[in-house]
C-alpha cells in the first residue's frame, strides 16, 4: 500500500489520476468523488462521499446519479451541463459553489464538474466548504 | 431480530434522498434545518445567494410575501399555504425553461415550519391544454364557418383591426379600435367588469367560452360563440402585458338547438327561466368572482301575493299562466346579466351582478309597478295580481351565499307584513321576530 498516490481537489491532472486510481486510492481522498458513465449511472463512489452522505456504495453503485443518488443536482446547473458536454463533444472542467442535502441536511460544497472526450467516465467531485 | 438501526436509517435515508418531491423543515424565521435532495434542486436555481440557508431567501424573487404570511398566521399550527402555483423561469440567457411550481406550507409549531415542494409543470400544462382543446372541439366540431379574430389588450380592448371584424360583425375600423369587446355584445350583457372577469377567467383556466346574443354595428342581434384565449404564457408576466385573442363566430343556425339544450338541464319547465340547480351554479361563478374582487351584488327574491286563493278561484292551470305571465314580466324587467331563476313554488330569485342595493330596488320596484298595471290573460280569465319583492345585497359581513338569500327572504317578509305589493330592502334591523 506504499505505493498508493494521492491528488487535491483543486489539481490540474485530477482526472488523469481518477481514470487510473484503484478503489483503494479514492477512498483515501480528502474530498468525495463520484464517477458515472454515459448514461450517468454511477459506477464509482469513494469512502468520503459515502461516509458524508450516509449510502454505502452498494446503495449507489449501477444506480442513476441524477434520479436515484444525487437529485438535487438534476438541474441546469449541474445535469445539465454533463448532457451539454456529452452531446458537443466538448470538455468539461468547471468548479461551482452549492449546496448538497447531506444526511438532509444543507451543505455548503464546492463542486467540480469533469467530463472529456475519449474518457469512459464523467466525475463529479465534492468538497465540502469549511 | 429487525434490522440493526443503522441499516434502516440508511434505508430511510436513502427513502429520502430519492422521494419525487421536494421537503423542507425550517424555524420560524425561514431558516432551513432539514431539506432533502429534490428540494434543493428546485430551489437551487430560485436562491438569490447560491446558498439553502433560508427558504424565505431563496423563494424571495417568486413568492415575495411567504415571510409576511408566516408572521401574520397567528393559528399554532395549521396550512398557510396549499398548493400554490408557483411560476418560475430558470437557466441561462437564451435557454430559459419555463416551470410552475407547487408549494405548501405548514406550521407545524411555534418553532417549526414544514414545506413541500413540487415541480408540476407538466401536469398544469396538460390541464391547460385539455382544456383547450376542448374549447376548440367544441367550436370546430359544429362545422367551419366564417369567424371575426380580435386581438386584445390586458382591458379587454380591440388592439388592432381587420377586416373578419367586419365580415362578422359589421364594425369599421373606427369603430372598434381601443373599444372595449363589450361593444360587440348588447349593452345589458357586458358590463366592465364581467370583461375583467372572463379575461381572469381565461387566464385560470386558458380560455373563456360563451354563447349568446351579439351585436352587429347596424343594432341586428346574432346567435354568437365567443372565446377568449390568452395570448401570454402563464408565467408571471406583469398583467399590463397580458393580450387575448376573441374569436367571434355567428351559430345562429344552431341557436335554437343551443338554447334547446340549454333549457332542459338548466331550466324550470313552467317558466323557462333558470331551475334551482343552474341558479346555484351561475351563483358559485359569482361568488368566485366577488371573492376575487368584491363589487355590489344584489340579490332580489319575488314571490306572488296571494297566489293560494288565485289557484283556488281560477285552478291550477291558471295558477300556472299566472306565474308564466310573471317571469316573462320578469325577463322584460331585468337585464340579461341579471340571473333570473324559479326558486319554489310562486318565489323567484334574482342575482344582479354590480348592482347596487338602491338599483336592485329601484327594477324591483319597477317589477311590482309594472304586474300591477298588466294583468295576466290566461285562456277566458284575466288575472289581475300583485308581487312583493324583497332586495339584499353582499358584503363582508355575509360569509357565503346562503346568508345573502336569508337577507333578501327577510325583506321579503317585511315587505308582505307592511301589505303587499311593495319592495323592501334588507337592513341589519330587518328582524322577523320584531314583525307582526
Amino acid at each position: 500500500m506504499n505505493t498508493e498516490r494521492t491528488v487535491a481537489f483543486a489539481d490540474a491532472a485530477v482526472f488523469d489520476f481518477l481514470e487510473r486510481a484503484s478503489d483503494a486510492e479514492l477512498d483515501g481522498l480528502d474530498f468525495g468523488v463520484i464517477g458515472m458513465d454515459d448514461a450517468s449511472h454511477v459506477t464509482r463512489y469513494n469512502r468520503f462521499e459515502s461516509v458524508a452522505a450516509g449510502l454505502s456504495p452498494e446503495r449507489v453503485l449501477g444506480h442513476a446519479l441524477f434520479t436515484v443518488v444525487a437529485p438535487c443536482m438534476n438541474n441546469f446547473m449541474i445535469a445539465q451541463r454533463f448532457e451539454d458536454a456529452l452531446e458537443g463533444g466538448s470538455t468539461l472542467d468547471d468548479t461551482i459553489d452549492y449546496v448538497l442535502t447531506l444526511r438532509m441536511r444543507p451543505v455548503k460544497v464546492k463542486l467540480r464538474l469533469l467530463a472529456r472526450t475519449g474518457s469512459a467516465l464523467r466525475y463529479v467531485l465534492v468538497h465540502r466548504q469549511a | 431480530m429487525s434490522a440493526p438501526v443503522e441499516e434502516e436509517y440508511e434505508a430511510l435515508l436513502q427513502f429520502m434522498y430519492m422521494a419525487p418531491i421536494g421537503l423542507v423543515q425550517t424555524l420560524a424565521d425561514g431558516e432551513i434545518t432539514m431539506v432533502n435532495p429534490l428540494c434543493a434542486q428546485l430551489l437551487m436555481p430560485l436562491s438569490p445567494d447560491g446558498q439553502l440557508s433560508n427558504l424565505f431567501t431563496a423563494l424571495e424573487a417568486v413568492v415575495p410575501d411567504l415571510r409576511q404570511r408566516v408572521r401574520e398566521f397567528t393559528q399554532m399550527h395549521g396550512t398557510i399555504c396549499d398548493a400554490q402555483q408557483v411560476p418560475i423561469s430558470t437557466g441561462q440567457t437564451g435557454r430559459r425553461q419555463h416551470q410552475v411550481l407547487s408549494l405548501t406550507l405548514l406550521k407545524l409549531d411555534a418553532e417549526r415550519l414544514m414545506a413541500v415542494l413540487s415541480d408540476v409543470t407538466q401536469s398544469v400544462r396538460r390541464e391547460r391544454e385539455l382544456r383547450q382543446s376542448q374549447a376548440w372541439i367544441n367550436t370546430l366540431a359544429i362545422g367551419l364557418s366564417d369567424y371575426a379574430l380580435v386581438s386584445l389588450d390586458h382591458r379587454g380592448c380591440v388592439q388592432d383591426w381587420n377586416p373578419s371584424i367586419s365580415r362578422i360583425t359589421g364594425f369599421n375600423r373606427e369603430q372598434v379600435e381601443g373599444r372595449s369587446l363589450s361593444l360587440f355584445y348588447p349593452a345589458d350583457a357586458m358590463s366592465d367588469q364581467r370583461v375583467l372577469d372572463r379575461l381572469h377567467e381565461a387566464d385560470l383556466t386558458g380560455w373563456s367560452l360563451d354563447e349568446g346574443w351579439c351585436l352587429r354595428a347596424d343594432g341586428g342581434r346574432y346567435w354568437g360563440s365567443c372565446l377568449i384565449a390568452p395570448l401570454h404564457d402563464s408565467d408571471g408576466d406583469p398583467s399590463d402585458e397580458h393580450a387575448y385573442s376573441l374569436i367571434i363566430r355567428d351559430v345562429s343556425d344552431r341557436r335554437e338547438a343551443a338554447e334547446a339544450m340549454l333549457k332542459a338541464v338548466s331550466c324550470d319547465h313552467l317558466t323557462g327561466l333558470f331551475n334551482r340547480r343552474a341558479f346555484v351554479e351561475a351563483v358559485e361563478l359569482e361568488m368566485q368572482r366577488w371573492a376575487r374582487s368584491p363589487r355590489p351584488l344584489s340579490l332580489v327574491m319575488i314571490d306572488a301575493d296571494h297566489f293560494k286563493r288565485i289557484n283556488d278561484q281560477y285552478g291550477h292551470v291558471t295558477g300556472d299562466g299566472v306565474l308564466r305571465h310573471l317571469a316573462a314580466s320578469m325577463t322584460a324587467t331585468f337585464r340579461a346579466m341579471d340571473v333570473l331563476a324559479r326558486f319554489g313554488g310562486e318565489e323567484f330569485i334574482v342575482l344582479l351582478p354590480d348592482t347596487s342595493l338602491e338599483g336592485a330596488e329601484l327594477v324591483a320596484q319597477r317589477l311590482c309597478c309594472l304586474i300591477e298595471a298588466t294583468p295576466a290573460v290566461v285562456g277566458e280569465h284575466t288575472v289581475r295580481y300583485t308581487v312583493s319583492a324583497g332586495a339584499a345585497i353582499m358584503d363582508a359581513d355575509a360569509t357565503d351565499f346562503d346568508v345573502l338569500v336569508q337577507r333578501a327572504d327577510e325583506a321579503l317578509y317585511a315587505a308582505k307584513a307592511k301589505g303587499r305589493n311593495r319592495v323592501e330592502r334588507w337592513h341589519p334591523a330587518t328582524q322577523p321576530a320584531a314583525l307582526p
